[in-house]
């Protein structure tokens, strides 16, 4: 397992993927609001859709019908096409455990840069 | 996969903006849309974004409006050698006024013609009929009809009365005498004048519409049977897109059963209804149902006489898009081939590729 380097923490928006390219593998890597990251591979175990192309959402449920509550604010990934929804932290689909995409580590190194900002690697 | 390639037979190409249709359009109707906008509709919620696929929309344009984006993202990424048109316009039938239906259909097709088929060699295209008024849509069939890379008459699913019915033949007339074949593909039940969406009345959420979808199709296929379509016009092919495969096997079980026994009412009927399916009808392969494991996968197929019958279909740029690499479990090559190119290249008359029996 190897160490890439992907970039500067500004270069990594919270709320959507950045798309990387690392050792031949097409990962979207996700920051949370906490500065966590997280990478998915880019690919839907379903039909092989490219899934961090997919909108980031949260993870919507009801106490009864008409009524809504969101939980896991920006820790869900849809699908781009078909909508199955992925926790970002496992790599899981939410309704289906045993369905999920592989997921890497990622950490942040904040030597050598300024106080805000840190370099991202993710380990593949 | 295949190395045949793909033939797609349902591809919803768009157009980028309602004023793109403006040139095709009488002026009272272009009037019209720039003071009250196209007043045409007909779908509830879909899924995806605007139901289509969220990786789909070219730099901010609509999806299935570009031809260079669709065929890098689709005919190429998938090997497609061939692509049915089937469009994104159907619900202009849906239309009260019938004037400005027929204008509409007329403008789409219009545009299909000179920023599709005539720009790539590889698609064919569907002719948008406002189905709601038989003879305007014989006109319009017989307007563009004799297009060399027109194939067939298109419908949505959503209707007022189910299409074997008298009523509806001036159609098929019109559509052998161009040799074009009929398709009805999914959409607007329960829209406008058409009939409710599902049998026991209207859903209140998409889901249930979307599964109840076989329920309008199997009305369709039935009326096709008993009204004697296929007695009347043999030649006649029927192409029904986007309702699914696996209850068509079950369903003729049922009428044929029931045709033994009441053979009698209509007795022009003279084959069992398996046998018109396996003749004059044809079914798109979307959205493929995920069956529990191979084997009851296996006998569905060959229940529903895939090998001749099921054509493959994506729905491209839809959010239900099947991929033609990943939405089949593993099936013999022959079967495969036949369903992703060679049942598809003999029906739409495209060139067979070595190794295809005649």
């Amino acid at each position: 397992m190897a160490r890439h380097y992907i970039g500067t923490t500004d270069q990594f928006p919270v709320g959507e993927a950045t798309l990387v390219q690392v050792g031949g593998r097409k990962l979207g890597i996700y920051r949370f609001d906490d500065d966590q990251f997280h990478a998915l591979l880019n690919y839907c175990p379903h039909q092989g859709a490219e899934l961090c192309r997919g909108p980031v959402t949260s993870w919507l449920r009801s106490p009864k019908p008409g009524e809504f509550q969101y939980e896991k604010e920006g820790e869900i990934v849809r699908c781009p096409w078909h909508g199955w929804e992925f926790d970002i932290r496992s790599g899981c689909m939410v309704v289906d455990h045993k369905v999920r995409t592989l997921t890497y580590d990622v950490t942040v190194e904040r030597f050598d840069v300024s106080v805000d900002e840190g370099k991202v690697y993710v380990k593949i | 996969m295949t190395n045949l390639g793909v033939i797609d037979c349902d591809i919803h190409h768009n157009i980028p903006d309602i004023k793109a249709i403006f040139p095709y359009l009488p002026r009272r109707y272009k009037e019209q849309i720039e003071t009250w906008g196209p007043l045409h509709g007909g779908f509830g919620h879909n899924g995806g974004r605007h139901g289509r696929r969220f990786d789909a929309f070219p730099d901010g344009e609509q999806a299935g409006s570009n031809l260079d984006f669709m065929i890098k993202q689709h005919f190429e990424e998938y090997n497609v050698k061939y692509g049915i048109l089937t469009g994104e316009f159907s619900s202009a039938a849906m239309v009260g006024d019938p004037y400005y239906a027929a204008a509409l259909c007329s403008a789409y097709n219009d545009y299909t013609i000179e920023h599709w088929l005539e720009k790539d060699q590889r698609l064919r295209g569907s002719i948008v009929i406002p189905y709601h008024d038989i003879a305007a849509s014989v006109k319009e069939i017989e307007r563009v009809g004799s297009h060399p890379q027109m194939v067939q008459a298109y419908v949505l699913g959503g209707a007022a009365h189910p299409y074997g019915q008298r009523n509806y033949h001036p159609i098929y007339e019109a559509c052998l005498k161009h040799g074009l074949h009929f398709a009805i593909h999914v959409g607007a039940e329960g829209a406008s004048r058409n009939a409710t969406t599902t049998g026991a009345g209207y859903p209140s959420y998409y889901i249930e519409g979307r599964a109840a979808r076989p329920q309008v199709f199997m009305a369709h296929m039935a009326s096709f049977v008993f009204e004697g379509v296929f007695e009347l016009y043999p030649e006649l092919k029927v192409i029904f897109i986007e309702a699914g495969v696996f209850w068509i096997a079950p369903y003729f079980w049922r009428l044929d059963q029931d045709w033994k026994a009441l053979r009698p009412q209509t007795p022009w009927v003279e084959k069992k209804p398996s046998e018109y399916l396996q003749t004059n009808m044809y079914y798109g392969s979307q959205p493929l149902e995920e069956v529990p494991n191979k084997a009851l996968f296996d006998q569905m197929l060959e229940a529903s006489f895939a090998k001749d019958r099921m054509l493959f279909c994506s729905d491209y740029p839809h959010w239900d898009f099947d991929s033609p690499k990943l939405t089949f479990p593993k099936m013999e090559k022959s079967l495969l081939d036949n369903v992703l190119y060679n049942n598809a290249a003999k029906l739409y008359g495209l060139p067979l590729q070595n190794g295809t029996e005649e």
